[in-house]
């Protein structure tokens, strides 16, 4: 099952600490040998400065107390440096711990440079420290320190590429420490800035963006209004693009969007679109499932595709979400998943028939008869369909569903009234304004 | 002009001559003494040089008819001596030598034709006696008198040249052919032992025509090349090989000024100034000059070429590769050498020898170079008969200029002009990216094969260079042999990825045309696409050259072919259907010239189109591609015609496709198929009944299939696609007879499987095109009927008059006031609800433009591309490993329509006509 898995694809994407839970959920799926895994960990951690927890992995990957010397010698220089970036960054850490101190400062960022250079001494240079100080702690995997100390460094900061990176550092480190509130707001922020900054070239803005998606998906698959917002992201033109261009796995996830969403979208049409397109370039089951009911109206396909969906649901880190509810671990996304593509499905098969048999209908919606009619009987009840049930041979009738052919004419008309209007008055305007004249 | 008298004389062509001869001598001015005996030895005489240029038949007509041209105003020359007119006189003169040059031209000989002398002589005489006789030339009118003064000057010194042969033609008119025809050799011997005795002249080039006819001889001729060479070089010898120690520096450069100084001069021998540089290449003294020699070398060799439409001599060109190869050879030798265009290097720059360490500037470009070479090789092959062995022949060349091309790019990488580097791969891509794998792999190893043939090269060379060892001795350092990776994929992307990065924008956008060429032709459809599409090079292409526009157009064609062939018909169509509405195939892709009915061109647009002809081995074949078009617009139009049978005008998809359909049924018997067109035809009538059998029989049947890679599985995805265009054909057409209609019924009629049809009529169902809904415990088609009773039928009509009138008043006040802000007319908005109702079903069909623009106005995607930069691609590593990981790849995708993208908005096919008015 491991062909479908993207950690792959999506890990160069995403910062070496966002990788961490991604790996945590393939060792949790057993999708590859524990052994290839915590390999892949280390080789992670060997970049960061949790030389602990990578000397722990260690221990348990090879069943030793030994530690290798070099991570050895490597924890004493992360432990010497963390000292001597402390040091630079001390005059206004404690600057900042000083809750009066921190009142005296204003809006006005100049005016705080200024007051912090004369009275206390802060000059550029330990604001400088001060982003080191965060960049190291982040590294060290102390994220809520370094959310902090980034977020004191942005109010500081008067260069805008430091900004900008400072900005992605805090949106990782919220998002490692699950708060998902403020992990959206620095995204959104983040977004604007990607948006309206002049970019020396577009191929940055474009890997930009990619990033910028690849890291939301933490967010939207966490936070509880994240699946219509995924959709307002991803949906717009240029992050399509940007999709179509460099990401085309990242469809897996807009594509689940729109099939969970509730309310049907106006885009979802030219969403079809985009599949339809780029088949040949990205293709696994949630895609290829749209595509049988909307692009080939192969309904057995389909329904052999949603059987595939539910595994590959189960094994994506952001899509197969657990929640424990009581003793019952459950994927509340899998069977959202489900119950509407099976709608989509009827909804589909509805349009074009006229009478269908049920038996045969709930085969295809993997459902067993009694729960189907009643699943059918709701719909009907909510007037989500326009039918009824023939009980006594087992089919589902549609009531036809012809355009009136006097509302037609009423369509038809209905624009002319108005349309005189506006050419009388423009008439009218123009008169006025010739003896004006 | 042929008398009768010698008609049993002999063969045709040599009687011909003989008249010639035999009538100058009659009215010649005395010496005819003999004139049977005297035209018998003509006869044998012209027999044996018949005999001794026999090799050369192909030029034999034009021979002759230079001869006939000659003796003609021999004639005139004549008749001008009896009346004694001067004036005239003296124009045929003009004329005569004119001709000789030709003449000489065409027979390639050294050796001027006894006609000429004789009428020299002939004049001689004339103009002596006139002189002579004082009353007569008081006689004479002012021009006449004036013309003869004239003819006096120019006779004089005209004759000096041939003074010798005259002397002989007058000691010995009768025996002097058969005797010069015995002493040719030695005559040669003679001629050039006479200038011996005054070196500097030939190096001031003499204006002597035959030094130039001899020089044509030893490049053509291999066995008198040794020969003459080494009288050459004794020349030349006796000037420098005197004391080897003697030549400095100074004499060399002295003499290499002098020969430059000459070209171009009227009447420079140009084969003769190659020889003399070749010459001083050998005893030039340092390397820096030996490099300057021998660009002057290639420069002259350049020169030999008569005219733009010609091509350089085949063997001349092969030396000016091999020259090109030893300047390389010389910079890789002595990296301090710099060849420059820009700066006028110092007087005495090429003193500085081997040892000196600083720079050395040279003037030189060997990118002009190797582009002028290139287009040479272009040119012969447009020259050349396709249908002949000399064609296939000079292909085999194509491995040596990739060889130089290759070697020059690599010298130019290494010393960082990345940008001349650009344009030397685009070269290279240029004459790969047209080739298939097998193509491409044959060309690998006839590159293997020619390495011993190249060996034999190397031998000669060796041989010519034993005479004088050469004081600067350049070893080969640069390999001459060519290095391919084995996927001409794999090459193109390399040199591709130079260019993208490194080029301007005209050779990017080549470069890009030939990438999506080459990939249309390896049958990636999708990258071929988004490359046009990322590009804009459908934007920006009007506003590019001719030949970059028939480029495009030729991408097109291969992207169309290519559509079709992985079984996208509609793309396939959109591709080719604007290739075929001017009905200028042949001229937008610049294989072959089309005559149009209703503008004749003018002489210089028809050789402008001629020059820009593609050589035939990279021709797309026209009759597949018509086919493709053809079928395409079939497969389409038909189910489309049968939607719309009521209003056959309303939607129309294929202009081209109905106007032959109407031509078709117009005739009053059709008789089988015969040509591509007919072959459709006949399948669109079967398939018209929903007979798909008959049509894919008739498809199959053309012979144009041959041509493709894949051809089972392409048949194969055309026959599906038959099959199920029919089935729609047959469900349009027949709705209304039916009320229901059996799934199993319709699968036994189009042998197709349950689940496709199903999916098919799902798909109309969706779309809205059949009023019909399925019955699934019975598998059938239920077919609703629209019945309008006739009140509702009346007032649809009068609404849709209402509207129609409340357009048109619309329009009345947009007309008289001008301003828009009306909304659009009802009608055009339906229209375009309509299309992009069709289109949103996914159901292959083709949207709108109007529709497509639309989506492309909502979006302002210009902020990402930078706005519409023609070519996003300069940033665009097109790195596949990097792509893969996100980074690289192709910047901005960006492009117009991405997603809704529809080839019909960029399938716009450029027209070459402004090109050719322009």
């Amino acid at each position: 099952m491991a062909t479908y898995d993207l950690t792959p694809r999506i890990g160069p994407n995403l910062d070496r600490h966002l990788v961490f839970p991604l790996l945590e959920f393939l060792q949790e799926r057993q999708l590859y040998p524990d052994e290839q895994i915590l390999k892949a960990k280390i080789e992670l951690l060997n970049k960061t400065n949790m030389v602990d927890y990578a000397m722990d992995i260690h221990k348990s990957l090879y069943r030793t107390d030994d530690v290798p010397q070099d991570m050895v010698e490597r924890r004493v220089e992360v432990v010497a440096r963390l000292k001597a970036l402390e040091d630079a960054a001390a005059p206004l850490v404690t600057f900042l711990q000083n809750p009066n101190a921190v009142q005296e400062l204003r809006a006005d960022k100049q005016y705080n440079l200024q007051m912090l250079n004369d009275r206390y001494q802060i000059g550029p240079d330990q604001i400088e420290a001060l982003y080191q100080y965060a960049k190291f702690q982040f590294e060290c995997g102390n994220y809520s320190g370094a959310a902090d100390y980034l977020y004191q460094y942005r109010a500081l900061c008067t260069n805008s590429e430091r900004s900008l990176s400072a900005l992605w550092g805090k949106l990782a480190a919220e998002i490692l420490m699950q708060n998902w509130d403020i992990a959206l707001e620095e995204l959104n922020r983040l977004k604007e800035i990607i948006d309206s900054k002049s970019f020396s070239s577009p191929l940055n803005q474009v890997q930009s963006r990619i990033w910028l998606m690849h890291w939301s998906l933490f967010i939207f698959f966490n936070h509880d209004n994240g699946r219509t917002q995924i959709i307002d992201l991803f949906n717009q033109d240029k992050y399509l693009n940007a999709i179509q261009t460099s990401a085309p796995h990242l469809l897996r996830y807009l594509a689940t969007a729109f099939i969970v969403n509730k309310r049907r979208r106006p885009q979802f049409k030219e969403f079809i679109k985009v599949i339809q397109q780029d088949q040949c370039s990205y293709k696994d089951p949630i895609t290829e499932f749209l595509a049988c009911v909307y692009v080939n109206y192969e309904f057995d396909g389909a329904q052999k595709k949603m059987k595939e969906c539910e595994e590959v649901i189960l094994n994506d880190p952001f899509l197969g979400k657990r929640v424990e509810e009581g003793n019952f671990n459950t994927v509340p996304l899998k069977d959202e998943f489900l119950e509407n593509a099976r709608l989509f499905i009827f909804e589909t098969y509805c349009r074009i028939h006229q009478r269908i048999d049920m038996g045969v209908l709930f085969e295809k919606l993997n459902l067993n008869y009694e729960e189907g009619e009643r699943w059918i009987v709701n719909l009907i009840r909510n007037s989500k369909l326009d039918a009824k049930i023939d009980s006594k041979t087992g089919t589902v009738i549609m009531e036809p569903n012809r355009p009136n052919v006097y509302e037609q004419l009423i369509d038809h008309t209905k624009a002319l009234q108005g349309r005189t209007y506006k050419l009388v008055g423009q008439l009218l305007e123009h008169a006025q304004a010739q003896p004006a004249r | 002009m042929a008398s009768k008298f010698w008609t049993q004389g002999g063969s045709d062509t040599e009687e011909e001559e003989t008249d010639i001869e035999d009538e100058i001598e009659n009215g010649g001015a005395g010496e005819t003494t003999a004139a049977a005996a005297g035209s018998r030895y003509l006869q044998t005489n012209a027999s044996d040089s018949d005999d001794s240029d026999g090799q050369k038949r192909v030029v034999r007509s034009a021979k002759d008819k230079r001869f006939e041209e000659m003796a003609s105003t021999v004639d005139q020359m004549k008749n001008a001596m009896k009346i004694n007119d001067w004036v005239s006189l003296q124009e045929s003169f003009d004329k005569i030598n004119k001709q000789l040059e030709k003449v000489m031209r065409v027979t390639e000989s050294d050796r001027v034709p006894n006609l000429y002398i004789k009428c020299l002589v002939m004049l001689e005489d004339f103009l002596a006696e006139a002189l002579a006789n004082k009353e007569a030339k008081k006689k004479m009118s002012s021009s006449n008198h004036k013309a003869l003064n004239a003819m006096k000057q120019k006779l004089k010194k005209n004759n000096k040249q041939y003074e010798e042969l005259i002397n002989k033609y007058r000691e010995n008119p009768e025996s002097e052919e058969e005797k010069f025809e015995d002493e040719d050799e030695d005559e040669d011997e003679d001629e050039s032992g006479s200038e011996l005795e005054d070196p500097s002249q030939i190096a001031a080039e003499s204006s002597d025509e035959d030094d130039e006819g001899e020089d044509v001889d030893d490049d053509d001729a291999d066995g008198a090349w040794e020969k003459k060479l080494s009288k050459k070089e004794k020349l030349m010898d006796r000037e420098f090989k005197k004391d080897p120690s003697e030549i400095t520096w100074d004499t060399v450069n002295k003499k290499f000024k002098e020969v430059v100084a000459a070209r171009g001069r009227k009447g420079t021998g140009k084969f003769e100034q190659v020889e003399q540089l070749t010459f001083l290449t050998k005893v030039a003294k340092t390397p820096a000059q030996k490099l300057e020699i021998l660009f002057s070398v290639i420069s002259a060799q350049f020169d030999v070429n008569p005219g733009l439409s010609g091509h350089m001599p085949i063997n001349v060109w092969k030396k000016c590769v091999q020259n090109m190869l030893v300047i390389l050879d010389i910079l890789v030798q002595y990296p301090n050498i710099v060849v420059d265009d820009m700066v006028e290097p110092d007087e005495n720059e090429t003193q500085k020898g081997a040892d000196y360490d600083g720079t050395i500037r040279v003037w030189g470009n060997l990118v002009a170079f190797l582009e002028r070479i290139d287009n040479e090789f272009f040119k012969s092959l447009q020259c050349i008969d396709p249908h002949t062995r000399e064609y296939v022949e000079r292909l085999r060349d194509e491995p040596l200029f990739l060889v130089l091309a290759q070697n020059v790019q690599e010298y130019l990488e290494r010393i960082g002009d990345l940008k001349s580097a650009a344009k030397v791969a685009l070269r290279r891509v240029e004459l790969v990216y047209y080739k298939p794998q097998e193509v491409y792999d044959a060309m690998r190893q006839l590159a293997v094969l020619s390495e011993d043939g190249e060996k034999d090269g190397d031998e000669t060379k060796v041989e010519e260079t034993r005479g004088t060892s050469a004081f600067v001795v350049t070893p080969e350092l640069v390999s001459r042999k060519l290095t391919f990776p084995e996927n001409s994929r794999a090459l193109m992307d390399i040199l591709v990825t130079l260019i993208y990065k490194s080029g301007d924008e005209r050779t990017k956008a080549r470069a890009m045309l030939c990438d999506i060429y080459h990939h249309a032709l390896f049958d990636e459809f999708s990258i071929a696409r988004d490359l046009l599409l990322m590009s804009h090079l459908q934007d920006t292409i009007q506003h590019m050259d001719v030949s970059t526009q028939i480029l495009f157009n030729r991408a097109m064609a291969q992207v169309g072919l290519c559509a079709f062939r992985v079984g996208l018909i509609a793309e396939g169509h959109g591709c080719l259907s604007e290739l075929y509405s001017g009905g200028r195939v042949k001229e937008l892709l610049a294989q072959g010239v089309s005559q149009s009915r209703y503008h004749e061109k003018t002489p210089e647009q028809e050789r402008l189109e001629r020059r820009r002809q593609m050589p035939y081995h990279m021709h797309i074949n026209l009759e597949l591609l018509e086919a493709v078009h053809l079928i395409c617009a079939m497969l389409l139009e038909v189910p489309n015609m049968a939607a719309n049978s009521l209003d056959a005008k309303r939607k129309v998809i294929s202009k081209t496709f109905r106007r032959l359909l109407e031509v078709s049924e117009r005739q009053p018997f059709t008789g089988p198929p015969e040509n591509v067109r007919d072959h459709v035809m006949a399948a669109t009538r079967a398939l018209c009944k929903g007979d798909f059998q008959k049509a894919f029989d008739v498809i199959n049947s053309l012979d144009v299939w041959k041509l493709l890679r894949n051809r089972e599985s392409v048949l194969e995805m055309l026959k599906a696609k038959i099959k199920e265009e029919a089935l729609r054909t047959y469900l349009f057409t027949y709705c209304s007879s039916y009320d229901t209609l059996g799934l199993d019924q319709l699968t036994k009629m189009f042998d197709l499987s349950d689940a496709q049809i199903h999916s098919i009529v799902s798909k109309m169902l969706v779309n809205e095109e059949l009023h019909a809904s399925w019955d699934q415990p019975t598998r059938c088609i239920i077919f609703h009927d629209v019945e309008y009773s006739r009140l509702q039928a009346l007032a649809f009509q009068l609404t849709e008059k209402l509207s129609i009138l409340a357009e048109s008043n619309e329009r009345a006040v947009e007309a008289r006031f001008g301003g828009g802000g009306l909304d659009l007319p009802l009608r055009r908005r339906d229209n375009q609800e309509y299309a992009a109702g069709t289109s949103g079903g996914g159901g292959g069909r083709w949207p709108d433009l109007s529709y497509n623009q639309g989506r492309q106005g909502s979006s302002g995607r210009a902020a990402y591309t930078g706005g519409g930069r023609p070519l996003a691609l300069g940033q665009a590593s097109r790195d596949r490993s990097s792509q893969s990981r996100g980074t690289g790849g192709y910047s901005g995708r960006a492009g117009s329509g991405m997603r809704g993208y529809q080839m019909d908005a960029s399938a716009r096919m450029v027209s070459l006509s402004r090109g050719v008015r322009g």
